[in-house]
């Protein structure tokens, strides 16, 4: 599995009640990273300033994809994936913690949300685009050194895998990690808000942007787009199973249930609201194959403060810890945001 | 080879027209740099009777001046031609559609054989890497894209489509600058001007560039900051000035007529890599399309097309018919198969036809359904790690070119794939020039190299082993 899941979010600003001592200017700026474009809107007072923050935030990214990435032979993951088996090895501060959070989903999740899929996810693809023919005897083996069971943790700083051909993608959650770093250099460089996007399936709103209480986010594939989601402080995912062959009747998907091996078929939309990045992201391709029977409950155990299905003909279904604040109805009537950027 | 097939192959290299890109610099004002010196040498001026110097000056500058007009003042235009030392015509149609302008411009062609007469496409986009946050009138950041992929913003379907809709004619198309927040009083920068100008030379068409008022001013007035970020573009133009080419043949034959709905599967299918020849309905032969192995059909087919149609399937080919309207078709009385309810496969013969019983709602997986329907043995260039880069093919006689343009404007490493065998692969590069030897190895009839750090554009010689 490459870096990707469902983009399908939009995103709105618009106006509030946040004086600002002299007009605040935006600057937007993006960075192509883990296949994939990593953006940041921000309002602040010196366009240099804040341009030269969200660049080096933005570098987060391309760091974070040197060591994550399963397509790059150079990259930390990569090797771990070619010398784990049956011998420790030890990895960065930040891949360990990353392995770690993922497999404490899988273990919430009861297996269903498993960064070792990707061999039989790659497999599908490959079946998908007719490079190769579906074979039982394949899937078999793949299936067998699929399960998050044969990573093992060795603190402080050492990965092994059980199975030899065990390998980690982490597709499902990495993009969200690092929305979470950039976040933390944007924080450190003294911005204060900001909407911060991996691909549109994943961000964070930091603080609010100029006459707003909250970032507001649509959902693109919410009904009439009026439902806004509001972010302060907090992180959107989206996870959908990719469209299906017009032409054929192959299955396809880029989401493979690890405990049936075939792409899960479901034409929801799932989006997740949670305090950090890492966690929604996660959270949103768990949700989707657990089905919503069991999802109240991972919801209730997770750290997500609440989530949103969405059928495929726009309708919704809300679950929410809280009352649910952080959904309102789009305004009638927005103004530019160039002019907002100036009140 | 055996003359029987040397003669096709080279009519088939003579008849494919050669195609070179040019870049159109938009002027409005009275002071202009040498053409040398700006490295440009079509300028395109409003037209306007009373400012006729305007015109001579930039003539005397050692510029082809064009006079970008709407339709209703070409001929008044033309006959002033001579006066104001005009090389041409540029016609913005505006709500004009271009296909109804084409017969009166080749009136003016047979009156004014002296004068080039070309015809705007204003319907480009500035090409570049684009993710989901865009800023709309209501101040929305919008998803812009169901795709998972980062959207690219590239004008090859627009050329594409205008060299089969207006065929022997420049494809020349003009954007606005897509610019927010503080890059809108900053302007573009070096790699927009830049990607603008690389697209023009690699797909083959025109642009017509316009300069941020600041930066075209200070050109003017000899502002050492103009001319330092005007130097560094100057390489681009340069490069991309050279001498035309032949594109090489696709693997997929596009129907298509002026039908916005055919502009998005075009789009993806080109922003996937996958290279097509459009072709408008009325140049369809069964001689040209004998050469695709997959063929689409986005506009509906007339009985004689269907026929050449149906003799493209019995003969190997794959072809995709769009039929909405569940018209009857000679293949439908072949072994069929259902396909998800969304489209009905025949067989009626070595290849076969699939039915598309929907509109094209999900363009993305459109293009990844043709992709996977290419022979693998049929494709002449594969990108990998290259979901910004867009490639394009030329066929020469010593060499052949692939031209590879990078709309994230960042450094990335690319692994390529062509198809044949050569010996030797060259990069050249804007920056850094000629050129850097790569490492080719070669496997089933295929090369693969890594191009290192791709930055805005670069071009590929292809060299084969010598013959004896």
């Amino acid at each position: 599995m490459r870096w990707n899941k469902g983009l399908l979010l939009a995103f709105a600003l618009a106006a509030s009640v946040v004086a600002y001592s002299q007009s605040p200017v935006l600057v937007h700026r993006q960075k192509y990273a883990m296949g994939t474009v990593f953006e940041i809107a921000s309002y602040g007072a010196s366009s240099g300033a804040l341009s030269s923050a969200l660049d080096e935030a933005l570098q987060e990214a391309v760091r974070l994809d040197q060591i994550m990435s399963d397509y790059r032979a150079d990259s930390e993951l990569s090797r771990l994936n070619r010398g784990a088996f049956s011998v420790a090895q030890a990895v960065s501060p930040d891949l360990y913690r990353v392995i770690e959070i993922a497999l404490e989903y899988s273990k919430l999740s009861g297996g269903r949300f498993d960064i070792t899929v990707g061999p039989l996810a790659a497999y599908w693809k490959s079946v998908m685009r007719g490079e190769r023919a579906r074979s039982a005897a394949d899937e078999s083996k793949l299936r067998g050194c699929v399960g998050y069971g044969h990573v093992i943790l060795r603190p402080p700083d050492r990965v092994e895998f059980r199975c030899p051909s065990t390998r980690i993608d982490l597709g499902a959650i990495g993009k969200g990690f690092a929305v979470d770093r950039i976040v933390e250099v944007l924080r450190r460089r003294g911005v204060s808000n900001a909407l911060v996007n991996a691909g549109g399936s994943t961000l964070y709103g930091m603080g609010h942007p100029p006459g707003e209480g909250a970032w507001r986010v649509v959902v693109k594939d919410m009904g009439d787009g009026k439902t806004q989601v509001l972010l302060s402080e907090d992180s959107l995912s989206t996870s959908k199973q990719s469209a299906p062959s017009m032409l054929g009747d192959r299955k396809s998907g880029h989401l493979v249930d690890p405990l049936t091996g075939e792409p899960v078929a479901t034409s929801m939309t799932v989006a997740v609201l949670a305090r950090t990045a890492t966690d929604s992201d996660a959270l949103s391709t768990a949700l989707l194959l657990v089905g919503t029977q069991r999802a109240t409950q991972l919801i209730t155990d997770s750290s997500a403060l609440g989530a949103l299905w969405i059928s495929s003909t726009g309708q919704l279904e809300v679950v929410s810890k809280t009352p649910v604040k952080w959904l309102a109805d789009a305004r009638a009537e927005e103004t530019p945001l160039e002019q907002k950027a100036q009140r | 080879m055996r003359l029987t097939k040397l003669v096709p192959a080279v009519l088939s290299f003579l008849l494919v027209p050669p195609v070179w890109g040019r870049v159109f610099l938009r002027w409005s004002l009275e002071a202009v740099p040498a053409a040398e010196r700006l490295g440009v040498r079509d300028l395109v001026i409003s037209w306007d009777p009373a400012k006729l110097d305007l015109f001579r000056n930039a003539a005397r500058q050692g510029y082809r001046v064009y006079a970008q007009t709407d339709p209703g003042q070409v001929a008044a235009v033309a006959r002033s031609a001579a006066k104001a030392r005009i090389t041409g015509v540029l016609i913005n149609p505006g709500d004009s559609s271009r296909t109804s302008i084409a017969g009166g411009m080749r009136r003016l062609r047979a009156t004014y054989p002296a004068l080039d007469f070309l015809v705007l496409n204003p319907g480009a986009v500035q090409p570049k890497m684009r993710g989901t946050m865009v800023l709309n009138r209501n101040g929305v950041l919008q998803a812009t894209s169901p795709t998972a992929q980062p959207w690219i913003d590239t004008n090859l379907a627009l050329v594409r489509l205008d060299q089969a809709l207006f065929p022997g004619q420049l494809p020349v198309y003009s954007f606005s600058w897509d610019l927010s927040g503080a890059a809108k009083e900053a302007g573009p920068d070096l790699a927009d001007y830049a990607l603008a100008t690389a697209e023009a030379g690699a797909f083959g068409s025109a642009v017509l560039l316009s300069l941020h008022e600041p930066l075209a001013r200070g050109l003017a007035d000899n502002e050492a900051s103009a001319w330092s970020l005007w130097r560094e573009e100057r390489e681009y133009l340069r490069f991309y000035s050279g001498r035309g080419r032949r594109p090489a043949e696709p693997a997929v034959a596009v129907i298509a007529d002026d039908d916005p709905a055919s502009f998005e599967p075009i789009n993806l299918l080109v922003r996937h890599n996958v290279a097509v020849r459009v072709f408008s309905p009325p140049r369809v032969s069964g001689v040209e399309l004998a050469k695709y192995p997959v063929v689409v059909a986005l506009a509906s087919p007339t009985p004689s097309q269907v026929r050449i149609l149906a003799d493209r399937a019995r003969n190997g080919g794959t072809v995709v018919v769009l039929n909405l309207n569940k018209a009857s078709y000679p293949w439908q009385s072949s072994p069929a198969s259902q396909n998800n309810g969304t489209s009905v496969s025949f067989q009626p013969g070595t290849g076969k036809v699939i039915e598309l019983l929907q509109p094209i709602s999900d363009p993305e997986s459109f293009a990844q359904d043709i992709r996977a329907l290419i022979p693998d043995n049929k494709l002449g260039l594969s990108l990998w790690n290259a979901l910004t880069v867009i490639g394009v093919m030329y066929n020469g006689q010593t060499e052949n070119i692939v031209e590879l343009l990078n709309y994230a404007a960042d450094p990335l490493d690319v692994q390529v794939r062509v198809k044949g065998t050569y010996t030797s692969v060259k990069l050249e590069t804007p920056e850094h020039g000629c050129c850097v030897l790569l490492k080719p190895s070669a496997e089933d009839g295929f090369t693969e190299f890594a191009v290192p750090s791709l930055y805005i554009s670069g071009r590929l010689h292809l060299i084969r082993k010598a013959r004896r």
